[in-house]
């Protein structure tokens, strides 16, 4: 449980790495860690790069992965601007921009992190929660180190009890989510936390949230979900037009990106995706098995089942994950034009339209699953579940039979932050994929037999 | 979905299970008679029979709810604290197979072939872990009528006890609305009166078991304690915890100095409910003595009320306010009462060593755990963590690790008189 060094910023680390060995013990597993994590970084981030038909305006999005896993750099930001950690797709990143903060997302998917976490927290936490604190342990991550505070969704016993390690370590604002989101009343208790968060945002930059900061953040990210339907509306099309990994890569980026900078960027890759609509430059072929990923959320590092699935001769159309789609899913509706008005926009919209299985009632969700079906035209299902994430696995069953119904098979692939597992995946997800194949074929209509 | 599955195991493992252990425990304590009345609380709150006409009104799963509020509102609540194996088993098609077995057994009392407790109950579900979450909801979609609570995780937060008064209010609405009757303040007294005898009377039997050492297990003190939650009547329960303190007290039965020098232990963490007692037997089985317990339940006992500063003038804010400060139940981020509680136990002294329980799955304890070893560890009291589930076949294992922690414990005692020599 002793692992928390010295903090020490991630250009002394390189600076002190190329002149003289770590000295120290600690220096040296510390050193041992960062190459581990980057060298496993740089790997998927290579997978993802040589996996065939990456528009190039990709490039960027791979850019940000690079500048933040393997080369361990923070954020690009303006000088002075304050880093506001958040964790799952319930903080409203507009509060954090009209406090002139910048958001980053830390749920994290590091292999090597979570070997650290392991002793940190217990055996059955789940893995995300083991990552979190092995890089907050390691203190090598310029993302994590430099948050001026830390806000946390308790949507979960992992991200509950988590909240109470962080707050022992660093500035950390707990979010208490209503459990139910139909009432009014659980509305308005989301609106009174959105109102409480507001004075601790604003300390930690000085800044006051005012009304013109709070419209113009929500325009920015209005931009930015805008981007993201137009977007969804390419992934729509048969056969496809980008691969569903480099979807996933750029739903990463998101968290590491200034919106600005993410919506422009994406704004590009749809006008290449145009183009490839246009010139019929496709990245799968008309029969290729069209999947959908759903259940636990899939972070880089560990983009294993997204890349299983597209290696073994499926095209993975759609993501229904929190850190996919479902961050950047309708846009804040604002009904009422006073700064009152602008924090109930966002609370219904960060939690009405949300399928986070932290809710009592998610049948939502499968409503959701099914149009996503329909929409991208999906043959099958993948559910991951994260070993140790429970709320997924719990809805899993229901589904199984809902999915029945329609005839979509589905998979549950259940897994952790390591590479052992990877083979038996394959095994899995091939088999899985074959079998759609097989059924493809045999509801196509035959050919009449040509006699002699 | 499968609720009423076929393949549901025979209701016999179900019954021989608390039967085993309500014999278990006459057994060992048959000399008091005043047990007996408990000991048939509970038969009779488990009997197959029973649980098949039962209708209840009001339904509760753990133990995180006023249940003042319901007596308040002309109902009884009805207990579902799982602990049974037998419902474990039947609700193990609905629940995915990390589901810890406090959640499975309750979702087994009242998803099953056998009998149907929740058939015109309103179900009462305080969300104080995912399990319960997504319980509530596999209840609702099997058509339950069911209320969820939602219990603020941080009690530092400004605004958790306005949360928790919001969330209350709506419960006695829904009371209201499902028993017909108003939670005036006259009914609120009442009911408070009711509860508080209850919980004196049982700060009275640890107190005087405390004094009458070794008289009674400490597996039959929890069961008596248990029982509270298992009666139908609780002023008859009362007047029969009264009468067996008093019992305790005049018994001049001379305890023998082998029982009384028996390294005293805490057992806290996840709560243990009747009739999985395999932990309780194991370590009197040893040679060891639950010195106290600690758990969501049995802290409940010190929340009293009518002393809180508005009992008189506002009883619902009196019984919610007490409610929620002793709660410690895994709903919360810190939970500073059972760290609270954990010290006063060390302060009292007496305690040799901390047998930690952790049931698979209660993944929130293992998370405190680190908290308490380093609190013990002033003190140098040793602490074991216990994980285990309401399977028995781990019980030798347990037993081999039980016995080279008491030998640790005896070994530790030994050095302590040697240095006080």
């Amino acid at each position: 449980m002793s692992l928390i060094y010295n903090k020490k910023t991630n250009q002394e680390n390189n600076h002190e790495s190329n002149t003289k060995p770590p000295t120290t013990m600690e220096e040296r597993q510390r050193q041992r860690f960062v190459d581990k994590a980057t060298k496993v970084s740089a790997k998927y981030l290579r997978r993802l790069e040589e996996l065939n038909g990456a528009p190039e305006t990709m490039q960027p999005f791979f850019k940000v992965l690079k500048d933040i896993y393997v080369d361990m750099k923070n954020v690009e930001k303006p000088a002075d601007t304050k880093i506001v950690g958040t964790y799952c797709v319930m903080v409203p990143d507009e509060l954090i921009y009209a406090v002139g903060a910048q958001p980053v997302k830390l749920c994290s998917g590091s292999y090597t992190a979570f070997a650290i976490g392991d002793d940190l927290v217990p055996r059955d936490a789940c893995p995300l929660i083991k990552a979190v604190m092995g890089f907050q342990a390691m203190e090598v991550m310029p993302i994590y180190d430099d948050c001026a505070l830390m806000v946390v969704p308790i949507t979960c016993d992992c991200k509950k009890k988590m909240v109470g390690m962080l707050k022992e370590r660093v500035p950390t604002y707990s979010l208490h989510v209503p459990t139910a989101k139909s009432d009014d009343t659980d509305m308005e208790q989301y609106v009174q936390e959105l109102y409480q968060l507001i004075p601790e945002l604003e300390k930690v930059t000085g800044q006051t949230i005012s009304y013109q900061s709070l419209a113009k953040s929500i325009d920015q990210m209005g931009f930015a979900q805008y981007q993201m339907s137009k977007f969804n509306t390419y992934k729509k099309h048969v056969p496809a037009l980008i691969k569903g990994t480099h979807a996933m890569a750029l739903m990463n980026a998101f968290s590491y990106m200034p919106v600005e900078q993410w919506s422009q960027q994406l704004h590009l890759l749809n006008q290449e995706l145009a183009r490839r609509k246009k010139d019929k430059h496709y990245v799968s072929k008309d029969k290729q098995p069209r999947i959908m990923v759903t259940g636990s959320p899939i972070i880089f590092p560990n983009i294993k089942i997204p890349l299983l699935i597209e290696e073994t001769g499926g095209i993975l159309v759609g993501d229904e994950t929190c850190m996919g789609e479902r961050s950047l899913y309708d846009p804040t509706v604002v009904v009422d034009q006073s700064f009152d008005g602008l924090m109930r926009s966002l609370a219904n919209r960060y939690t009405r339209p949300c399928t986070c299985p932290t809710f009592v009632d998610n049948s939502q969700r499968i409503y959701r699953i099914k149009q996503m079906i329909a929409d991208h035209q999906v043959q099958g299902v993948v559910y991951h579940v994260l070993r140790g994430c429970l709320v997924y696995d719990f809805e899993y069953q229901t589904l199984e039979d809902e999915l029945g119904k329609l005839g979509v098979p589905v998979i549950r692939v259940e897994s952790d932050y390591n590479e052992e597992d990877i083979e038996q995946l394959r095994i899995r997800i091939e088999a899985f994929i074959e079998l759609i194949k097989l059924k493809d074929l045999a509801l196509r209509p035959k050919k009449p037999e040509i006699a002699g | 979905m499968t609720v009423n599955h076929q393949k549901n195991k025979p209701a016999s493992s179900y019954e021989s299970e608390y039967m085993d252990t309500l014999r278990t425990l006459f057994n060992e304590n048959s000399q008091i008679e005043a047990i007996r009345y408990f000991l048939n609380t509970t038969y009779l709150y488990f009997k197959q029979e029973k649980m098949v006409r039962r209708k209840p009104e009001v339904i509760v799963m753990g133990t995180s709810i006023p249940e003042e509020l319901i007596y308040a509102a002309g109902a009884k609540p009805f207990w579902i604290l799982g602990g049974s194996l037998g419902t474990v088993a039947w609700s193990d098609d609905l629940v995915p197979r990390d589901t810890d077995p406090v959640s499975r057994s309750m979702l087994g009392f009242l998803l099953n072939d056998h009998f149907d407790l929740g058939a015109e109950a309103l179900i009462i579900v305080p969300i104080t872990c995912d399990s319960s979450r997504k319980m509530a909801y596999l209840l609702s979609a099997a058509g339950k009528k069911v209320v969820t609570v939602d219990i603020p995780p941080e009690k530092s937060d400004p605004l958790a006890g306005l949360k928790w008064r919001g969330q209350m209010e709506l419960l006695a609405e829904k009371l209201t609305d499902h028993t017909g009757r108003r939670l005036s303040k006259k009914n609120l007294v009442q009911a408070t009166q009711l509860v508080e005898t209850a919980r004196k009377l049982m700060r009275d039997f640890i107190q005087v078991c405390r004094q009458k050492e070794g008289l009674i297990s400490g597996a039959l003190r929890m069961a008596v304690l248990n029982s509270y939650y298992y009666t139908a009547d609780l002023k008859g329960w009362c007047g029969h915890l009264r009468k067996l303190n008093l019992e305790l007290l005049a018994n001049r039965q001379v305890i023998s100095a082998a029982e009384q020098s028996k390294p005293k232990i805490l057992l806290m963490g996840s709560p243990v409910v009747l009739p999985n007692y395999k932990i309780p037997f194991l370590i009197g089985d040893i040679g060891l003595q639950i010195g106290a317990t600690l758990d969501s339940s049995i802290q409940k006992i010190y929340a009293s009320s009518t002393q809180h500063k508005a009992s008189k003038r506002d009883p619902f804010t009196a019984i919610i306010e007490s409610h929620y400060r002793y709660d410690c139940s895994a709903a919360y981020a810190q939970n500073e009462m059972f760290y609270q509680s954990a010290c006063w136990h060390l302060e009292q002294g007496g305690i040799e060593g901390v047998v930690f329980h952790v049931l698979k799955g209660q993944i929130e304890y293992d998370f405190e755990l680190e908290r308490f070893e380093q609190l013990f560890g002033q003190e140098a009291i040793p602490v074991f963590r216990l994980e285990t589930d309401y399977q028995y076949q781990d019980v030798e294992q347990l037993r081999i690790r039980m016995e080279a922690f008491m030998e640790m414990l005896a070994h530790h005692r030994y050095r302590e008189e040697k240095r006080a020599v």
